[in-house]
């Protein structure tokens, strides 16, 4: 094996990386799909209530309302508007707050508040908008409570908020969109295109192109694993040992890359793959977003391996001692690839021959 | 129209397609992963808040709490109010003082315990203490003089039918199959000029409407098929058959013309992956509009897989009929025909 012939063969690779379209959409997708599912996960599948407000003078339980953690609250500048919002499904309940109605409720005066309610609203969100309503109006109203509550925490779990539940799939899609398809599709390209051929008849040998597509892969896997962790604050107490983790899983990705292209006849096939496919890989993931599925079935995928660690180091506080066992695994699950990587360049060779 | 030819045409597709062992292998397996995460997926909603109280000789209280959307548990102890709270039975325990009447009646303050496991949200907690409080307002005769007038929109109110999320994600998740069908079809056509065999084909008596009805076939077949099938294994099916299966049989038409349109636009199949993935993107928003009501608003009713999802949704999971529904696949129709004939005329214009 030749360094020389690697490292230009990998010049090669990242002078052509910038006109591909995979380079692109694996540079690109991971942080769009980032801020999309931020977007959509840490607001829609919040498990509060929404209100909308329609506030026909300047009450003070808007501020109230907005201030309150039981509720989303959205104010809606008309009664039409509010009404709009309430039919398809943007809120779950709606208020009509009347003039003057801070000053009706403060004389004790009553008042009645038209409500619209969403007809696909669960149960318990109206009855907690409405408990909460009432609940600052009284204070609105300046009423001291009848009763002290006191909160009682018992046990030791923390709940984990959807920003936190996401960051697997986030870190997931970062380092396997671009660590696989690079080589991948690099790979089937130059079959397709008949270019293989052309360089396996220099000195230059199919290892030495499988090792340049691997590194390109390995380093746009480890960087948009990095960038994904930065743009989401992610790293934890022990960043060192998230590199680690997140190198090794890039070595996978790449690795996984370079067999699909190795067995993968055109870029259909390749994409066939991948559409049912991706499940395999992305699996822990959707297992840790939904808590109430028991969480050991994500033991049985192998990226299971690379995501408990960074969970554990980036969100738990947790350091070698807590992931020893998962490292240990992932690097055997790397060495089995360049076992499985190898037999996939033999068989390829056989084929071009 | 030279039957023969086309015949010729969709078999040859066929059975490279099913020759190839990746797509015989990963078509049926992509069809079994969605089933299978359907029927992994909940398959109800729980729509109430469980809550434990202990109230020794409050009865009354626990019959005052108990209304839609509460589900109370009634503790023996404290301990077993304690025990339900860690092993998550209820969101909350409430521990009601005996001399709770006798210190409001008072004047007194009295203090009532509230148990919630570590891993309870915020919300959740400041929502079961304003239900105390208005709960001890009632009791201490403070009734509020603030009354709810309350409408529900658009009605009908579905409380305790609640439509599970896996049935909602049915529609998108036949879309999806469907509509990841544009690569393939963008790809078939793509693939025989990439290798030339379209210039070899048309010299054949096989004519461009040939090609045109042979390849729209295929995709057809392909898209319609998975979609089909999938909605046959999640019972998707069960309400209005014949509505739900022309609506995929346009959406296949739909996606057809779509990927004949990006053939060409794609000089290879690099570029039937760029405009496929923003094809798929876009057929795709409207989905999300089911999943995440009020997300979407009137825009997105000029996607044309909108009437495909939105006829889907209301027929399986609101039993929507034919008069319900019949202007979404009038529209639907319009843009298959136009997509459809847009993607032929463009194709066309390539191959001369």
């Amino acid at each position: 094996m030749s360094v020389r012939r690697v490292a230009t063969l990998l010049r090669r690779e990242l002078l052509q990386g910038p006109k591909s379209f995979i380079l692109l959409w694996s540079v690109v997708l991971p942080v769009v799909m980032s801020l999309v599912l931020s977007l959509v996960f840490g607001t829609l599948f919040n498990d509060k209530p929404k209100l909308g407000i329609a506030d026909e003078d300047s009450s003070g339980l808007v501020t109230l309302v907005q201030d309150s953690p039981s509720v989303i609250t959205r104010e809606y500048g008309s009664v039409s508007d509010l009404e709009q919002a309430v039919k398809t499904g943007a809120v779950d309940f709606g208020i009509v707050l009347p003039e003057d109605f801070d000053s009706l409720v403060t004389e004790g005066q009553p008042v009645e508040i038209t409500a619209y309610v969403w007809g696909e609203s669960l149960a318990k969100h109206r009855v907690i908008a409405q408990v909460t309503l009432l609940d600052l109006v009284r204070k609105l109203s300046g009423r001291e409570a009848p009763v002290d509550i006191t909160v009682n925490t018992l046990g030791d779990e923390a709940s984990i908020p959807w920003s936190d539940r996401l960051l697997p799939l986030m870190v997931l899609m970062a380092v396997f969109i671009g660590g696989m398809f690079l080589p991948a599709t690099s790979l089937v390209t130059e079959k397709q295109k008949r270019t293989l051929e052309a360089l396996t008849v220099t000195p230059t040998t199919l290892r030495e192109v499988f090792l340049a597509k691997g590194i390109l892969g390995f380093v746009i896997s480890l960087a948009m694993g990095l960038i994904i962790l930065a743009l989401n604050q992610a790293f934890g107490g022990q960043p060192d040992l998230l590199v680690l983790m997140l190198a090794l899983g890039a070595v996978m990705a790449a690795e996984l890359g370079l067999i699909l292209g190795a067995f993968a006849k055109d870029m259909s096939s390749l994409f066939a793959v991948w559409k049912s496919g991706g499940i395999l890989l992305f699996g822990p993931a959707i297992i840790y977003l939904f808590p109430e599925i028991p969480q050991w079935i994500g033991q049985i995928f192998p990226t299971y391996y690379l995501v408990e660690p960074v969970v554990r180091i980036s969100q738990q506080g947790g350091g070698w001692s807590d992931i020893a066992t998962h490292l240990f695994v992932l690097v055997g699950l790397d060495v089995l690839l360049v076992a499985a990587v190898v037999l996939a360049g033999k068989k390829m060779r056989r084929v071009m021959a | 129209m030279n039957l023969a030819g086309i015949r010729a045409l969709v078999a040859k597709d066929f059975t490279l397609f099913f020759r190839n062992r990746f797509f015989a292998l990963i078509t049926p397996l992509a069809l079994i992963v969605y089933i299978g995460l359907y029927f992994v997926m909940p398959r109800s909603v729980d729509e109430t808040m469980d809550i434990g109280v202990y109230a020794p000789g409050w009865s009354a209280v626990v019959d005052d709490i108990q209304q839609q959307g509460l589900r109370i548990h009634v503790a023996e102890s404290v301990d077993e109010l304690k025990d339900g709270v860690t092993d998550h039975d209820y969101v909350a325990g409430i521990v009601l003082p005996a001399d709770l009447a006798e210190k409001l009646a008072s004047g007194e303050k009295p203090r009532i315990d509230l148990y919630v496991a570590s891993d309870v949200t915020e919300e959740a907690k400041e929502a079961v203490a304003s239900l105390m409080r208005e709960m001890i307002y009632a009791l201490s005769g403070q009734p509020l003089a603030v009354e709810f007038s309350t409408e529900v929109l658009p009605g009908p109110d579905t409380v305790g039918e609640q439509i599970p999320p896996r049935d909602r994600m049915r529609p998108l998740f036949a879309v999806f199959l469907i509509v990841f069908e544009t690569f393939g079809m963008a790809t078939l056509i793509t693939e025989e000029i990439e290798h030339r065999t379209i210039q070899a084909l048309l010299v054949t008596p096989v004519s461009v409407k040939d090609l045109f009805a042979a390849k729209g076939f295929t995709g057809i077949t392909l898209a319609f098929g998975q979609g089909a099938l999938f909605m046959a294994f999640v019972g998707g099916l069960n309400d209005q058959p014949a509505i739900i299966i022309l609506a995929l049989l346009l959406a296949a038409l739909l996606v057809t013309g779509i990927g004949f349109f990006i053939a060409s636009l794609a000089k290879d199949m690099m570029s039937v992956l760029a405009w496929g993935l923003l094809a798929l993107v876009i057929l795709v928003i409207p989905a999300m509009g089911i999943m995440f009501p009020g997300v979407i608003t009137g825009w997105a009713m000029v996607i044309p897989s909108y009437y495909v999802v939105d006829t889907v949704d209301r027929v399986a999971n609101y039993g929507s009929d034919w008069p319900d529904i019949w202007q979404n696949l009038l529209i639907l129709v319009a843009f298959s025909v136009a997509f459809l004939l847009v993607g032929m005329v463009a194709l066309r214009r390539r191959f001369q």
